[in-house]
């Protein structure tokens, strides 16, 4: 028995004291309400109404039951707008992540966007690596998040891919700091500081496999992600590092500084990252603040649109054909 | 002491997939299991089904293995190896198609058995060996069929653009034809101890996967020529596996079934491939050292 549906019936033959014009304020057919009210009637083990040929009365048992029948619909009607309010995002707990790279100003764009759409969201904003967000998708400990590709999507839905095209991070003394673009083989001689492999193998392996075909294979290649790590290392190794323009004061020395950013010629590189959620579960908050990071990134001049990707030839073992 | 299970993460990580793998010993029943009832993507995987179906409804005399089929040209599945890469009309023996379908993933070979098997023919074989978790709900044309839709106008480059790999019902489990890995190695020590078929259909089902050509994925980890290798491949964007068998000289036979799903789209990861061999490798080491 659906309680709930059956204690409207109560209350309203109750409040009407006539079965044919509570039938009509609950939008049924009397038949049907006599029925529900008889059926509660059994369920509660109690009689709720006198029936006469002519009028209802509400009994003393029916009228001792009526407080706590409103208290649960009420209650009922609390539960559903509450449910309702997190369905459209204007209430409740978001789980979101950014990841460590991006500029303060960009995440503080990017909540100030979203409050200023959803006040209402309380959001726990967490700073996590792409692999941290996977896994924690995967335990529904996080609700939306930026991740970077190329990553293991099984399970995602995905926003837009936006691209951070990456310049090179060079000593102001290097022969290729004078050039307006650096060619990936002008950086020929010099190592690469680069984030631990463990991090993203697939990107880490993309990054070497791009600069070798473009005619720099590093003299070493060094770990590092940390910005003053990078920029020692870049200081004092011999070595350069790549890094998004918008990446952070750290990475965006002043014009007299020691080390300085140049574009690659050509933009063979880049960070391209997209806001993901766990299939299924993009409801409005996590749409808003996919929106939100989007259209923020978006406006961040660094920002462009997933370049069309490459020709590719399918070989044999691929197994697959279009 | 390096735990197989630990060592078996470690690889599929340094090659940049999730993978999912389990390895029993056909005979002992020990296992390895590293996601074993994880769902996954079959994709040609799901040609041995069907290789095993045929063979159980030749069994029956439902069908003759000699009988001769026609393939013309048009309206071919399309695929980049056997018959669907031919220009010419081919008529072949059933076990000729099953050789293709098995040796080269033939999708054109694997179409013309199910249009003779069905798809109901498929599950009815994997549910009759207690597949409970495998089904086949696409013939190779309508899953091609299905990725190019989900692609777009953009066509097979669309398929590096993540968001389009998102969006790609081909490879939800719950969308596409589908297993686990515990279920293919139960398929493959049915075959191997001739519970699936009868000795003669059996035979020639396992001599059929030890004719498969692809030595990239499950076999690259077995670099010994005493060492027999069988198996099936799958592979669809982002997506390879390989379920097969391993028998050793002293009469050690492992069944073990390997699927991935790689963070980079590239077409192209012979590392990816590789890493099959890899972790089927240390599971059977490990199987090996148990006994």
């Amino acid at each position: 028995m659906d309680l709930i549906r059956h204690l409207q019936c109560f209350v309203a033959v109750a409040e009407e004291r006539h079965f044919g014009r509570a039938a009509e304020l609950l939008g049924m057919a009397q038949p049907p309400l006599s029925q529900r009210i008889q059926r509660l009637e059994r369920e509660l083990g109690v009689r709720l109404f006198e029936r006469t040929s002519r009028q209802v009365t509400i009994t003393a048992a029916g009228t001792m039951l009526l407080e706590d029948a409103r208290l649960l619909l009420a209650r009922a009607d609390a539960l559903a707008a509450t449910a309702r309010r997190i369905r459209d995002g204007e209430s409740g707990l978001l789980r979101a992540a950014l990841p460590p790279d991006l500029a303060g100003e960009a995440i503080a764009a990017i909540l100030a966007a979203f409050r200023q759409h959803h006040p209402g969201v309380e959001l726990e904003l967490h700073e996590l690596s792409t692999a941290e967000q996977l896994t924690r998708f995967t335990s529904r400990e996080l609700d939306v998040g930026l991740v970077r590709h190329p990553c293991d999507i099984a399970g995602l839905e995905l926003g837009p891919v936006l691209r951070r095209e990456l310049g090179v991070l060079l000593p102001r003394e290097a022969p290729a700091a004078s050039l307006e673009e650096v060619p990936l083989a002008a950086l020929t001689g010099y190592g690469l500081v680069l984030f631990p492999r463990a991090e993203a193998p697939a990107l880490h392996d993309d990054v070497l496999n791009t600069c070798a075909r473009g005619g720099y294979t590093p003299a070493a290649v060094r770990q590092g992600s940390g910005p003053g790590f990078v920029r020692g290392l870049v200081l004092s190794a011999n070595a350069v590092a790549f890094a998004p323009r918008d990446s952070g004061s750290a990475h965006s020395p002043g014009p007299h500084a020691d080390i300085v950013w140049r574009p690659l010629a050509g933009a063979p590189l880049a960070w391209r990252h997209s806001v993901a959620w766990p299939r299924g579960r993009g409801d409005a908050a996590v749409g808003a603040f996919a929106e939100a990071t989007t259209r923020t990134l978006w406006n961040t001049a660094a920002v462009t649109a997933d370049v069309p990707a490459r020709p590719l030839h399918l070989r044999p073992a691929a197994e697959y054909w279009l | 002491m390096n735990h197989p299970l630990r060592r078996i993460t470690a690889a599929f990580a340094e090659a940049g997939v999730s993978g999912r793998l389990h390895a029993v010993d056909i005979d002992s029943g020990t296992e390895v299991d590293a996601g074993a009832d994880h769902p996954v993507v079959t994709a040609s995987v799901h040609k041995l089904c069907l290789l095993v179906a045929l063979h159980q409804q030749a069994a029956a005399g439902l069908l003759d293995l000699t009988e001769q089929v026609e393939c013309p040209p048009a309206d071919r599945t399309a695929g980049p190896t056997g018959l669907a890469a031919m220009l010419d009309p081919v008529r072949m023996s059933l076990r000729d198609a099953a050789y293709l379908m098995t040796a080269v993933s033939d999708n054109a070979a694997a179409d013309l058995l199910l249009a003779r098997i069905g798809l109901d023919g498929v599950n009815e074989a994997t549910a009759r060996l207690g597949l409970t978790r495998t089904r086949a709900v696409h013939t190779f044309r309508s899953l091609f069929a299905g990725v190019r839709e989900d692609a777009g106008p953009a066509g097979a480059r669309a398929l590096t653009d993540p968001q389009v790999l998102a969006r790609l019902r081909a490879l939800d489990p719950a969308r596409s034809n589908r297993s686990t890995p515990r279920d293919m190695t139960r398929l493959l020590a049915a075959v191997w101890r001739d519970e699936a078929c009868t000795p003669e259909h059996g035979a020639a089902v396992r001599r059929l996967l030890g004719l498969q050509v692809w030595p990239h994925r499950m076999a690259a980890g077995f670099p010994f020529d005493d060492v027999h290798v069988a198996g099936k491949t799958g592979s669809l964007p982002t997506v390879r596996n390989e379920v097969g068998v391993i028998e050793y000289p002293d009469g050690g036979r492992y069944a073990v079934a390997v699927f991935t799903r790689a963070a980079n789209p590239a077409a192209t990861l012979p590392a990816a491939d590789a890493v099959i061999g890899t972790t089927a490798r240390i599971a059977v080491d490990a199987l090996r050292a148990a006994k």
